[in-house]
C-alpha cells in the first residue's frame, strides 16, 4: 500500500501561481468536477481569497492514474508561503517525502522561497522544480532554470517547464512527483506515531486534526494520547480530504488524514505534535515540536468601551481555531480596558485584527506593535517586556537586550548600494553577499527585529522598484542601547503611544513622531500640547492650535436637509475619535504614528 | 404629494427664479445662465400654474412673506413679476402688512425698474453686493463691478427704498483683514436697514471650489476668517446694527421675516423648479430641471415632486433646536417645550453644562444662546443634538 503514496508539499512564493496550480491538480486528477471547481479552491478564508494572497491551502488526497497504469494516492500538504509561519512550514514539510518547488518564470526565486527550500532539503525531502507562467509576455524560463540550478543545485534539465494558468505541463508534474518523491517508509505494525500539522475548529466536530502517520495505524474509538500535555481523547471519526471530508476505517503509517476527536480547543491539538495511543503508546515524539511564542505584541482595544465583552468573546472563537495567538486582557489609562495580544509576526497580526474588525464587527483600535525585550535588572533577574508601559526604570536596569534576525534580501544587483543604506539606517550589520547568478545577489544582514517590525519591507520594495524579496529567522537576544520615549498630549502621559527607541535615535524619532501627531491631530476647542520624552526630559514639542470656526455660514428654507446631513456626517467622523482626556486622538494614530518614513 | 390643508395656517412663500446672467464661481445654488430671455416667460407660465394648483390645494393658506430668491428674479421684466404676484394674491390670502422680498443683482436694476418693483408690490430688496473690490468681485466671478453698486445704491436712496439687504463675502483667498473691513465700512455707509455676511464657504464642485482643491486658490486660516467675523460683529454693533443670526445684522425691526421663519422652524411652501417646502412635518422638493418641470406645469397637471425627509416629532423638535439656535436671541426654552414638549435643559443637561463651562452657549432669561465666541463653533454643539 505505502509503495502507492506520494506524499508532497508545494512551495511557492506569494502571486508565483500556487493556488491556480493546486486547482490544476484537482482538475486533472478528477478529484473535482468542473461545475465543483471554484478559483482558488483550497484557499480557506475569504480573507486569502479576497486579498489574493494564499496563506495557506487545505490539505487534499488525490487519485492519480499515472502513465505505467497503477494508480496513486497524492498528499498535497501546503506550506504557508508567509516568514510569519516558519514553524509551520517546517511542520508540514516534515509530512512530506518530497516538495514541488513553484518559481515564476519572470520573477526567478524569491528569498521566502529559498528559505522554504532550504528547509525543505534540511528534512531530506526531493525537490521537483517547475518554471511557472512561462505562458506570460515577460516570462524567461531559461534565466529561472538557471538560476534555480545555481542557488539550489537542481539539474537544469529536469526543471518543469509549465502554466498552470492553460493547464500546460499538469501532466508530466504529476508524473515526475510519481517517478522520483519517494513512498513513505514506516512500519505499519509499530506502535502509533503521528503527526499534528495543521488543526482548526469546526463548531459540530470540535477541533480537527490535520495528520500524518508515520508508523502504526488509527482507527476510530481509538484512546489517543498528545505527547506534549499527556492529554487524552477517544477518536471520534478519521478520514481523507478528497477534497471533501469522507471518513474512513483506519489510516496507517505513509497515510495523511484528518481526525476529529471531540477536542473542546485547538490547544490541546498543536501543530508538531506527536499523537499515540494510549495503550501501546510509542517510547518517543517525532522529533521537532516547538511551541510557538508570539514575536510581536500589540495592545487591541474596543473603540467603544462595552464591546470589551464582544472582543473577549470574539478572539476565544478565534483562538479555538489559532494555538498561536496569545491575548490577555489589559487597561490603559489611555484607551480603558483591552487585550495585549501576541502574534507570530505582522501579518499574523494584520489579519487577526482584520477578522475581528469584519467577522465580529468590532471597531478597533491597535497600540503600536511591540517585540518583547529582554531585560536584566540590578537585583539580577530577568525581566520580558513586551509593553512600553511595563519598561522599569533605569535605575532598577542593569542591561536591555533585543531580538536578533538574520535576514536574507534578494534582489538584482542594481539595488545592492541602496538594500545597505536602508540596513545600515536599521541598525543592521552586514554579514555576507553571494552572488546567485550574475545579475542577482542575495545580501545577509544582522538586524534588531523591531526595526524590520513597522516599515523596513515597504522601504525595501520602494527602493528596490519592487524586486527585492526578504525573509529572516530569529538568531537570538543581544544587548541594545535602547530608551523608552514617552508621548504627553497636554502634559498627560498617553501610555498607549510610548515606544522603546535606540538612544542614537531617539530625539530624531521624537521629532518625527511628535510632528506627525501635529498633523493628525485635528484642531480641537482647546490647543493640544504635544510632547516627546525620555523619563522626565522633554526632547520634542508640537502644538495644535485650538479650533476658531466650525459654523455653517449659510442655512436657509432649501438647504436645512443638506446642512443636516453634514451634521450627521460630522457626528459619524467623531466615531472614528478616541478621547484621550480632553484630547480627541484619530484611532489610526496609535498604529501609524509608528510609520515616521511614509510621509 | 401634499395633501389639501383645510386648517387656516399661515405660511411664508419662497419663488424660485433659477437664472442667471452668469453663474458666479463659488455658486453652488441650483441656476442656470439665462441664454434666451424668452424662456422666462415660459418659466413664469409654469410658475403661475403652479400657483394655482397650490392655491387650491390650500384654499385657507395665508401667507405672512413672499420671498423671490435665485437666481437672480431681478431679471424678470415688469409683465413677469406682476402676473407671478397677481397670481399669488388671486390664489391665496396675503396678510396686510406682509414681507414681499426680492433678491436683485445689482447690474440689472435702474430707474425704471426699480419703480416697477415697487409697483406690483415688492416692498424689500436684497441686493448682491459681496464685496465694495473690483479685484474681489472678478474672483467671485460677479457680473457686476463696485460702481454699478455705487449707482444702484444712489437710485434705492433717492426713490425713498428704506427697507434693503446688501450681502457680502468676507474671508476671499488673499483677502486681509483691512480690506474686509473696508468693504463692511462702505456697506454700512449705504445705510441699508439689513447686512448679510457670509464666510466664504466652497462646495467642491464649483469653480472656485476647483481651484482650491488644484492649489490655485488657498483659503485662508481659520484664524484669519474668525478675526474677520469678530471685527465685524464689534464694528456693526457699533454702528447699531443688531446681531440676529449667525450671518445676518439689521437695524432695530428690520429683520428679513420669511428668513426668520426658516431659523424658527416654521413651515414654508417653494415653488419653482427645485424650490424646497416645508409642510405637516415634511421636506419636499420640486423637479429640479428645468425643461421638465416647465413641462409638466404647462400640460397643467400637478408637478413630479419628492418627499425630502419626513421627521418624527423628535426630529422636529431637533430641527426646531438647531436651527433655532442660529438666532442670537435663541431658543427661549419655555415656548420650546410648550410647542416640542421636551425640556431642553433636562434632555440635553450635560451638553449644555458643557458647552456653559467652556463658554459657548449660555442660559439668559429663559432662552439658550450661543455666546459671541460659540457662533463661530456653532457646528461643535449642534452636531451633538443630532441623533
Amino acid at each position: 500500500m505505502q509503495d502507492k503514496i506520494r506524499n508532497f508539499s508545494i512551495i511557492a512564493h506569494i502571486d508565483h501561481g500556487k493556488s491556480t496550480l493546486a486547482d490544476r491538480l484537482l482538475q486533472f486528477t478528477g478529484a473535482l468536477s468542473d461545475r465543483e471547481m471554484r478559483e482558488q479552491f483550497l484557499d480557506k478564508m475569504d480573507l486569502e481569497r479576497e486579498k489574493g494572497i494564499t496563506i495557506k491551502l487545505q490539505p487534499v488526497r488525490l487519485k492519480y492514474q499515472a502513465r505505467n497504469g497503477e494508480e496513486y494516492i497524492l498528499n498535497l500538504i501546503d506550506t504557508p508561503g508567509h516568514v510569519d509561519f516558519t514553524y509551520e512550514v517546517s511542520r508540514s514539510l516534515a509530512s512530506c517525502e518530497g516538495a514541488l518547488l513553484v518559481v515564476d518564470a519572470s520573477q526567478g526565486i524569491e528569498a521566502q522561497t529559498l528559505a522554504n527550500v532550504y528547509l525543505a532539503m534540511d528534512l531530506n525531502l526531493e525537490i521537483i522544480g517547475a518554471v511557472n507562467k512561462i505562458d506570460l509576455p515577460g516570462a524567461q524560463p531559461d534565466l529561472v532554470k538557471q538560476e534555480m540550478e545555481n542557488v539550489l543545485g537542481l539539474d537544469n534539465e529536469e526543471i518543469l517547464p509549465i502554466s498552470a494558468k492553460l493547464g500546460t505541463g499538469i501532466e508530466e508534474v504529476l508524473e515526475t512527483i510519481v517517478e522520483q518523491i519517494p513512498p513513505p517508509k514506516g512500519d505499519e505494525d509499530a506502535p502509533l506515531q503521528a503527526m499534528i500539522f495543521d488543526s482548526y475548529f469546526d463548531s459540530y466536530k470540535g477541533a480537527i486534526s490535520y495528520i500524518r502517520v508515520f508508523s502504526g495505524s488509527l482507527r476510530k474509538g481509538d484512546i489517543i494520547r498528545m505527547m506534549s500535555s499527556g492529554k487524552e481523547f477517544e477518536v471520534a471519526e478519521i478520514g481523507v480530504l478528497s477534497p471533501y471530508m469522507t471518513e474512513v476505517e483506519s489510516l496507517s503509517a505513509g497515510e495523511v488524514g484528518y481526525l476529529a476527536a471531540g477536542i473542546k480547543n485547538v490547544k490541546d491539538t498543536r501543530v508538531g505534535d506527536t499523537i499515540t495511543q494510549s495503550v501501546r503508546s510509542a517510547d518517543t515524539a517525532l522529533p521537532g515540536y516547538q511551541e510557538v511564542k508570539p514575536m510581536v505584541y500589540c495592545g487591541l482595544y474596543p473603540l467603544e468601551n462595552n464591546d470589551f465583552e464582544r472582543l473577549r468573546d470574539a478572539l476565544d472563537r478565534l483562538k479555538l481555531n489559532d494555538a498561536s495567538l496569545f491575548y490577555e486582557p489589559e487597561s490603559s489609562d489611555a484607551l480603558g480596558f483591552g487585550f495585549r495580544c501576541g502574534f507570530l509576526g505582522l501579518l499574523h497580526l494584520e489579519i487577526i485584527r482584520e477578522r475581528l474588525e469584519r467577522e465580529y464587527d468590532l471597531s478597533l483600535l491597535a497600540t503600536a506593535p511591540s517585540v518583547v525585550y529582554k531585560i536584566l535588572l540590578t537585583d539580577g533577574s530577568e525581566l520580558y517586556v513586551q509593553n512600553p508601559t511595563h519598561w522599569p526604570s533605569a535605575q532598577k536596569t542593569e542591561q536591555v537586550m533585543e531580538p536578533y534576525v538574520k535576514a536574507s534580501i534578494m534582489a538584482p544587483n542594481d539595488y545592492v548600494g541602496a538594500i545597505m543604506e536602508l540596513c545600515q539606517e536599521k541598525r543592521g550589520s552586514f554579514i555576507t553577499m553571494e552572488y546567485l547568478t550574475s545579475q542577482r545577489v542575495m545580501i545577509t544582514y544582522k538586524l534588531p527585529l523591531s526595526e524590520i517590525l513597522y516599515d523596513f519591507f515597504d522601504a525595501l520594495k520602494s527602493r528596490t522598484r519592487g524586486y527585492a524579496s526578504l525573509d529572516y529567522e530569529i538568531i537570538g537576544y543581544e544587548a541594545s542601547d535602547l530608551v523608552k520615549l514617552d508621548i504627553m498630549l497636554n502634559g498627560e502621559v498617553v501610555d498607549a503611544l510610548s515606544f522603546i527607541a535606540h538612544n542614537d535615535r531617539a530625539y530624531y524619532q521624537a521629532r518625527a513622531i511628535v510632528d506627525k501627531l501635529r498633523r493628525i491631530i485635528p484642531r480641537q476647542m482647546y490647543e493640544v500640547v504635544i510632547q516627546a520624552a525620555i523619563g522626565s526630559k522633554i526632547i520634542a514639542r508640537e502644538s495644535v492650535k485650538a479650533m476658531r470656526k466650525d459654523v455653517l455660514a449659510k442655512c436657509y428654507g432649501g438647504d436645512i436637509t443638506r446642512k443636516k446631513k453634514l451634521l450627521e456626517k460630522q457626528k459619524e467622523g467623531k466615531k472614528k475619535m478616541k478621547q484621550i482626556g480632553r484630547v480627541e486622538v484619530p484611532k489610526d494614530a496609535f498604529m501609524t504614528v509608528m510609520n515616521i518614513e511614509d510621509d | 404629494m401634499i395633501s389639501i390643508i383645510n386648517n387656516s395656517t399661515t405660511l411664508g412663500m419662497y419663488i424660485h427664479i433659477p437664472f442667471c446672467i452668469k453663474k458666479c464661481n463659488y455658486c453652488d445654488f441650483f441656476s442656470l445662465p439665462l441664454q434666451d430671455s424668452s424662456y422666462l416667460d415660459k418659466y413664469t407660465q409654469a410658475l403661475i400654474n403652479e400657483i394655482k394648483v397650490r392655491g387650491q390645494q390650500m384654499p385657507s393658506v395665508q401667507l405672512e412673506s413672499i420671498y423671490l430668491g435665485g437666481g437672480t428674479p431681478s431679471l424678470l421684466n415688469r409683465r413677469q413679476l406682476k402676473s407671478i404676484l397677481q397670481t399669488v394674491t388671486n390664489e391665496f390670502v396675503l396678510l396686510p402688512g406682509a414681507e414681499v422680498s426680492l433678491e436683485a443683482n445689482p447690474a440689472t436694476l435702474d430707474n425704471v425698474k426699480l419703480a416697477q418693483m415697487e409697483e406690483v408690490g415688492i416692498n424689500r430688496l436684497s441686493l448682491g453686493v459681496q464685496s465694495f473690490f473690483d479685484d474681489e468681485l472678478a474672483l467671485l466671478g460677479r457680473v457686476h463691478n463696485a460702481k454699478a453698486v455705487m449707482k444702484t445704491i444712489e437710485l434705492l436712496h433717492a426713490q425713498g427704498w428704506k427697507n434693503f439687504n446688501l450681502d457680502l463675502i468676507y474671508g476671499l483667498p488673499g483677502q486681509f483683514l483691512d480690506k474686509w473691513m473696508q468693504s463692511l465700512k462702505r456697506a454700512v455707509d449705504c445705510s441699508p436697514s439689513h447686512l448679510s455676511v457670509y464666510l466664504l464657504q466652497l462646495e467642491e464642485e464649483t469653480p472656485m471650489g476647483k481651484d482650491v482643491a488644484d492649489g490655485w486658490l488657498k483659503m485662508l486660516d481659520e484664524d484669519d476668517e474668525w478675526y474677520m467675523f469678530d471685527q465685524a460683529m464689534e464694528y456693526l454693533e457699533g454702528k447699531e446694527f443688531e446681531h440676529y443670526e449667525i450671518s445676518n445684522f439689521c437695524k432695530p425691526g428690520y429683520e428679513c421675516h420669511h428668513n426668520l421663519r426658516y431659523w424658527q422652524a416654521e413651515e414654508y411652501l417653494g415653488l419653482g423648479a427645485g424650490a424646497v417646502s416645508f409642510i405637516e412635518g415634511s421636506r419636499y422638493v420640486n423637479e429640479p430641471h428645468l425643461k421638465q418641470y416647465v413641462d409638466a406645469l404647462s400640460t397643467g397637471e400637478q408637478w413630479p415632486i419628492d418627499e425630502l425627509e419626513h421627521m418624527s416629532g423628535r426630529e422636529l423638535m431637533i430641527d426646531g433646536l438647531i436651527l433655532g439656535l442660529r438666532l442670537c436671541a435663541g431658543i427661549d426654552l419655555e415656548k420650546f417645550k410648550q410647542r416640542f414638549g421636551v425640556d431642553i435643559t433636562s434632555e440635553y443637561k450635560e451638553i449644555i453644562a458643557y458647552y456653559r463651562s467652556n463658554g459657548l452657549l449660555n442660559i439668559v432669561n429663559g432662552h439658550l444662546k450661543f455666546t459671541k465666541a460659540g457662533y463661530f463653533l456653532s457646528n461643535q454643539v449642534l452636531y451633538q443634538f443630532i441623533t
